[in-house]
């Protein structure tokens, strides 16, 4: 196929994949010029990379439902502050467009909008997360300089046995398996070097451009919510982090829980490269494709609940990202986690307010509820909170309480249920409810990642009744008591 | 006449090694060949046998890093690499050499490397660029290219490795991770040129 027929196909595709605007450009036309111009060659980037920038569909299409999404809001402007935010909007997006030089920073900006239903709306961050983004591989010269760099010895030195071929991607890099000389299998997840820097200077850029464009009233709400990604992001980039929480996870469980967190190995872990037990198993897709049991589904369900549960309870984590490729189904009916790189500290502050908003529904107490809802959406006064919007929030509140009052088996493989958080969600979202605490993108996350897994899965469990063990470790004289009186 | 000869090459050496730590320690711009005489101990005149002058000297130490570099390139290549990776390992090889004088190499490298016409050409330097362009066209050659690539392709080649040295000397990242990526894209890019195609720069992409 010829260059440009090439060119034409991917025009066409892009034209297929992006929002129309009923009103404005019913074919998606002029959106699909401005991502391809801004596409173009004409961006003078400082760094390197350009070849990859912008350049695949996918990064294209992520430009392009965020520049739909922004200029919708240009709409009640008067002309003057149009042109303005139409120009910072172009920067921005130019911007945006170099920052996909490694696969990393689409992704992690795919993810970003994709957690940030106010400025991608949920059915757009549906598409963007479903986006599979790629770019070229570190070969294996490369690699081998990062690990020289970082150890001062070759792979083939450092370990008894280095594959030159990588076995995953990860978000930032690739993952390679190894064996260290004491005879472990390991996997070594090696960063692209220098993108931990690369991301740091496009996310404070890429906010200063937003900075000025004030288009919400919770504008500022938006703000602070993309400072707490950009330090979850940031986080991201340092592995020796990544291993600490590893650590920390893998103190939680023993072997009678048949949950496995695997080691680090200290020795051959540094910012740029974490190395840790290889789990062998598979992930979802591949598990799904055997036709497993109802028992086995069921099994590693209540698996990932004991583990999420206890991360919860004993460390006050939320793990912020429970994307399939972090859990691994082990051939023995053990369950992999793999992956704390984003793994969210709750304050002791925001443990209270969640705390409070728990019992408030475990006891049934209205007037209570109302108050932290408010309380949670920012509003100083409970009583300002619009009628409307308490509903909403509400509900969602509810929706995302019901298996902890579920008595016996709760089943997350009812699509009817996760329909209905989702379309909450989306409501949520379109009348613009979404100000409050960032920890909430977390939290979001975590149970719409953590249950549309579980759904997929077709998995049930004793939900309350792991709640309530779970509890009982930390406030033994806490669980048990509760009525279930429903919400 | 043997032994005399042994000894020159160790004086050679001895004045190279001590000029290298003067460099780091006190600046290229401050150190003079006086200095670095008294530190080998050896009269100004004698020195002057070895190396006519401070640049030669700071060439001479850049010269015998990048060729220990290709040295080390050849041990490390395992036959495996595309044409880009092949590149980049030999690039890279040289500057894990280089780096212990990288404090020092900017006015060295601008004065001895320098493309534009110059009175004296400095020896030293074409002897690097000859002996780097001639590890390139093999490395070329031996990725099934009938033809030596033209002085055009050749000249482009040297602009992108001079643009690399001159990013590497002021490089503030860690272990100069930035200068890496740089030569991964400046390589691809290369070999982008020379192929006619993308397909063998982003090889692995799709
Ligand atoms: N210890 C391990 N054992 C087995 N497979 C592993 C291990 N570590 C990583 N992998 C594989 O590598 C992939 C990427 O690793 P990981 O999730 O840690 O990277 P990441 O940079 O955090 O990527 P992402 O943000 O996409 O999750 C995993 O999905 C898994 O397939």
């Amino acid at each position: 196929m010829g260059q440009s027929d090439r060119t034409a196909t991917s025009h066409s595709l892009l034209l297929k994949a992006l929002p129309k605007d009923p009103a404005m450009d019913p074919a998606g036309q002029r959106l699909a010029e401005l991502v391809n111009g801004i596409a173009g060659k004409k961006v003078p980037v400082s760094s390197f990379a350009r070849i990859w920038s912008l350049g695949s569909l996918n990064a294209r299409l992520t430009a392009g439902y965020f520049a739909y999404w922004l200029r919708s809001l240009f709409v009640g402007q008067d002309e003057r502050q149009r042109l303005k935010s139409e120009a910072h909007l172009a920067a921005a997006l130019k911007l945006f467009g170099t920052m996909g030089y490694l696969r990393g920073a689409v992704m992690k900006i795919g993810q970003l909008l994709a957690n940030l239903p106010e400025v991608v709306p949920e059915e757009f961050a549906e598409v963007l997360s479903a986006l599979h983004f790629e770019a070229p591989p570190m070969h294996y010269a490369m690699v081998r300089e990062v690990v020289l760099d970082e150890f001062g010895r070759e792979p083939e030195e450092l370990f008894a046995f280095f594959d030159r071929e990588a076995f995953a991607a990860a978000s930032l890099g690739q993952v390679h398996r190894a064996r260290l000389k004491s005879g472990e299998e390991v996997a070594v997840k090696i960063q692209y070097p220098g993108i931990a820097r690369t991301i740091r200077t496009d996310l404070r850029n890429f906010r200063l451009l937003l900075q000025p464009l004030c288009l919400t009233s919770d504008w500022q709400n938006t703000l602070d919510k993309l400072a707490d990604i950009e330090q979850m992001l940031l986080m991201e980039t340092d592995y020796e982090q990544e291993a600490y929480f590893n650590e920390k996870a893998r103190e939680l469980f023993t072997e009678a829980d048949r949950v496995v967190v695997p080691q680090v190995y200290g020795e051959y872990t540094t910012k740029r490269v974490l190395t840790t037990d290889y789990l062998a198993g598979s992930h979802l897709d591949q598990f799904l494709s055997r036709n497993p049991s109802q028992d086995e589904r069921d099994h590693f369900t209540t698996l990932l609940t004991v583990a999420t549960f206890r991360a919860y309870f004993q460390r006050h984590w939320f793990l912020a990202d429970p994307h399939p490729g972090n859990f691994i189904f082990m051939e023995d009916g053990r369950l992999g986690l793999i992956d704390f790189g984003c793994t969210r500290i709750i304050t002791d502050d925001e443990w209270e307010l969640i705390r409070d908003l728990e019992r408030a529904i475990l006891d049934r107490d209205e007037a209570g509820l109302n108050r932290i809802v408010a309380t949670a959406c920012l509003f100083d006064d409970p009583e300002q909170i619009e009628p409307e919007r308490l509903d909403v929030v509400r509900r969602g509140v509810c929706w995302s309480m019901e298996p902890w009052l579920h008595e016996g088996l709760f089943d997350f493989g009812d699509r009817e249920f996760f329909r209905r958080g989702i379309d909450n969600l989306m409501e949520m979202t379109r009348k613009r409810y979404t100000r409050g605490n960032p920890l909430y993108l977390w939290s979001n996350r975590f149970i719409f990642g953590g249950r549309a897994f579980c759904c997929r899965l077709k998995g049930r469990c004793e939900f309350r009744k792991i709640y309530m063990q779970e509890l009982a470790w930390v406030h033994p004289d806490a669980a048990g008591t509760k009525e279930n009186k429903g919400c | 006449m043997r032994i005399s000869e042994q000894a020159k090459q160790e004086s050679r050496a001895r004045i190279l090694e001590k000029a290298a730590e003067l460099f780091i320690d006190k600046g290229f711009e401050d150190t003079t060949t006086r200095d670095i005489a008294i530190a080998a101990g050896l009269a100004a005149g004698t020195m002057f046998n070895y190396f006519p002058s401070k640049e030669t000297l700071g060439m001479s130490l850049v010269t015998e890093a990048l060729h220990t570099g290709i040295g080390d390139f050849h041990c490390r290549r395992t036959g495996d690499e595309e044409l880009s990776e092949e590149l980049f390992l030999m690039i890279n090889s040289g500057l894990r050499r280089l780096r212990p004088l990288r404090s020092f190499l900017g006015p060295v490298l601008e004065r001895s490397l320098s493309p534009f016409p110059r009175k004296n050409v400095c020896q030293e330097g074409e002897t690097a660029r000859c002996e780097h362009l001639k590890a390139v066209q093999q490395i070329i050659g031996r990725h099934g290219f009938t033809e030596a690539p033209d002085y055009v392709a050749m000249t482009i080649y040297w602009s992108l490795y001079l643009g690399i040295l001159a990013f590497w000397t002021n490089d503030t990242s860690p272990n100069q991770e930035e200068t890496q990526a740089l030569v991964d894209y400046a390589v691809r890019t290369f070999v982008q040129v020379i192929s006619g195609s993308e397909k063998e720069a982003l090889h692995g992409a799709e």
